[in-house]
């Protein structure tokens, strides 16, 4: 019964885990343009993420190594170096861009300038992680952020023409006013805002503080296949109700406010509450796991002490990485640059950085020394290479067609 | 056996590697040190070697052959590892911070005598606090790694990848042959150790670029280290498990 209890939970905070700003402003935005006929490039991004964290929670449960231990010990410290000052910089827009999201959020509700609220919620997020026992405010904030499900409330109160949708969903096309690299543009940036790197960072380093063992493997397959995939299908519900709202309008997404303008529409102040719950929650919890990915990431590649039941005294470096970036991430923001352009650039930066962790990880999944037994089998290789063509793909094609498409125009 | 089980959890032992023969790049570099409680202190910065007739306190010549004696952790032997010209210069800049402190372009070791087991990484038998020493210096499996292979006819046939280790039956971890090939030390991946390591895609692109790695018995190679360079006394013919050549 504990053992059920503690499943549930798992996939329900995983659910609400996987949308944090990136899904939620990427799938807006492409709703309201494209409708669904983008769908291909969520569930890719989906299937993706859950390949990826799969192997890695399987390393970790197995060798107790996280994501970079791993760079390290298979790229060497020098091109182990330049990885994770890559993916550093891109997990920490995205931190930056999920603390601008909750200060979004609740401007929303407070309407006082946003200049204002960034400060307490840089403040706060570093409160978390300096003092908190995690694991209650993971759990508390991921089953807050299922409030967004009430974007899937929203679509079917909408009585959309499912076949139709569905028609949309199935077929590679796209609306006629729209051209075709735009199209590409937003696939990459959809696959990038489903498959955030952080979300193996953080995953993983769980994984191994933990202490995961073999027999844990069950439970972290379920997090993974269930949760995942019921994520995805929020992210769809929000690009569904995007265009069946706005996409008659014209409308095109530029503040979290017009995120949830379909909800309004569909089912009023009350819908529209519930709707900033998830606004402020599933950025705020991603905003802490992200600040966690780079301490947890630093300390990796040292070697130093890391994680988030540690001390501060024993866990100095730790601490002190995270201090320093939630005082960077607020600084940034303070600069009154656009969180919503923010996001957007840091979902594709993903895309990018990608390969960079999956490669060591699908070798090391391969190597016996660290797996035993549990190596990837026929199955979890056979998508194991195919995505990592497909982020190989989506690396070199995310700058050229973001340049082309002027950050898709 | 290490005291870091008494965290408990489901985590099943992994197997102790300094029992048999290991790979110095793959195996050993860039681990994780963990001391008896389970904390975590450094990477597995650099290794040091030490010729076995200066653990034997004999003259030189006697037994030249290259034991581990100790794993070195820290900014001074990790900026090293940057490699030639940019290391050199990173370790004079560590070391010009603090003038006034001696030996610190000497990088921190902890002693073999410390070390308990290497799994998935390296365990200590004694607590992190005040482990490390700075008493020593010796030669450097990260400087091994990347020097210039010659040929008997003073060909270069290309660079140091790796270094495999044998237990000796003294207790020495003792180096009994390089793999030499093209590229960057620890690209096999460990691609050249098993036939099957999936998958196939990935195995196949690193064995091609490998294609023209061999492995050199340690007593054939004649390391200079001041010239930074290994010289062979015969040709090798001998290659790493490579099935896809055959």
């Amino acid at each position: 019964m504990k053992k059920a209890f503690a499943v549930a939970l798992g996939i329900l905070t995983a659910i609400g885990g996987f949308v944090d700003i990136g899904d939620m402003v990427t799938n807006a935005q492409v709703g309201a343009r494209f409708g669904l006929s983008l769908a291909w490039a969520v569930l890719a991004g989906v299937l993706g993420i859950c390949v990826f964290a799969e192997m890695s929670g399987r390393v970790a449960a197995i060798s107790g190594r996280a994501t970079f231990d791993l760079v390290r010990e298979r790229l060497g410290p020098r091109l182990g170096l330049l990885n994770l000052a890559a993916s550093m910089l891109i997990t920490f827009l995205t931190f930056v861009a999920e603390i601008g999201g909750v200060a979004l959020a609740l401007q929303l509700v407070a309407s006082v300038h946003l200049l204002l609220i960034v400060p307490l919620v840089g403040l706060l997020v570093w409160l978390v992680l300096w003092r908190a026992k995690f694991s209650v405010i993971e759990n508390a904030f991921g089953l807050l952020g299922l409030a967004l499900a009430v974007f899937a409330v929203a679509t079917w109160k909408l009585g959309p023409d499912w076949s139709s949708l569905m028609h949309q969903a199935a077929t590679v096309d796209k609306p006629g006013d729209e051209e075709w690299s735009t199209y590409a543009y937003y696939a990459v940036a959809l696959f990038g805002a489903a498959m955030t790197p952080y979300e193996v960072f953080f995953f993983s380093s769980g994984g191994v503080e933990e202490r995961w063992g073999p027999k844990d493997l069950g439970t972290m397959r379920a997090n993974v296949f269930i949760g995942f995939p019921l994520g995805g299908l929020l992210s769809l519900a929000i690009a569904a109700a995007a265009w069946l709202v706005l996409g008659p309008l014209d409308i095109r997404v530029d503040t979290l406010g017009q995120v949830g303008l379909p909800v309004a529409a569909a089912l009023g102040k009350v819908g529209l509450a519930v709707a900033i719950v998830g606004f402020v929650a599933a950025p705020f919890g991603a905003a802490c796991e992200t600040g966690l990915s780079v301490g947890y990431s630093v300390g990796q590649y040292f070697g130093a002490q890391w994680g988030k039941y540690v001390r501060p005294p024993e866990a100095a470096v730790f601490h002190g990485v995270l201090l320093l970036v939630s005082l960077l991430a607020t600084a940034f923001l303070m600069t009154a640059v656009d969180p919503i352009l923010v996001t957007e650039v840091s979902v594709v930066f993903s895309a990018v950085a990608l390969p960079l962790t999956y490669f060591p990880i699908l070798v090391v999944a391969n190597d016996p020394d660290y797996m035993g037994e549990h190596v990837n089998g026929r199955f979890a290789n056979a998508f194991g290479t195919l995505f990592l063509a497909a982020v190989a793909v989506a690396a070199l094609a995310a700058i050229p067609l973001m340049i082309w498409t002027r950050i898709g125009q | 056996m290490s005291g870091d089980q008494q965290h408990g959890g489901g985590r099943e032992e992994l197997e102790d590697r300094l029992t048999g023969p290991i790979d110095g790049v793959l195996h050993l570099l860039d681990r994780q040190l963990i001391d008896r409680d389970g904390e975590l202190l450094g990477k597995v910065d650099d290794v040091e070697l030490t010729p076995l007739y200066l653990l034997a306190g004999g003259q030189h010549g006697a037994d030249d052959r290259l034991a581990i004696t100790g794993v070195l952790t820290g900014p001074a032997a990790i900026l090293d590892r940057f490699g030639g010209r940019l290391g050199r210069i990173l370790v004079e800049r560590w070391a010009q911070l603090r003038l006034s402190e001696p030996n610190r372009k000497r990088p921190w070791r902890i002693d073999i005598d410390d070390i308990d087991r290497l799994d998935s990484a390296l365990h200590l038998s004694v607590r992190r606090d005040g482990v490390l020493r700075r008493d020593r210096d010796a030669h450097r499996l990260g400087r091994l790694t990347g020097l210039d292979v010659l040929d008997p006819a003073g060909e270069r046939i290309g660079r140091v990848l790796d270094a495999r280790f044998e237990p000796d039956g003294a207790g020495h971890l003792v180096m009994c042959s390089l793999i030499v090939g093209h590229g960057r030390p620890g690209s096999l991946l460990g691609y050249d150790r098993r036939a099957e390591q999936g998958p196939w895609l990935v195995r196949v692109v690193v064995r091609w670029m490998h294609r023209h790695s061999v492995i050199v018995a340690a007593e054939d190679a004649d390391i200079d280290w001041g010239d930074g360079t290994v010289r062979l006394r015969s040709r090798p013919t001998e290659r790493p498990t490579h099935p896809f050549d055959q």
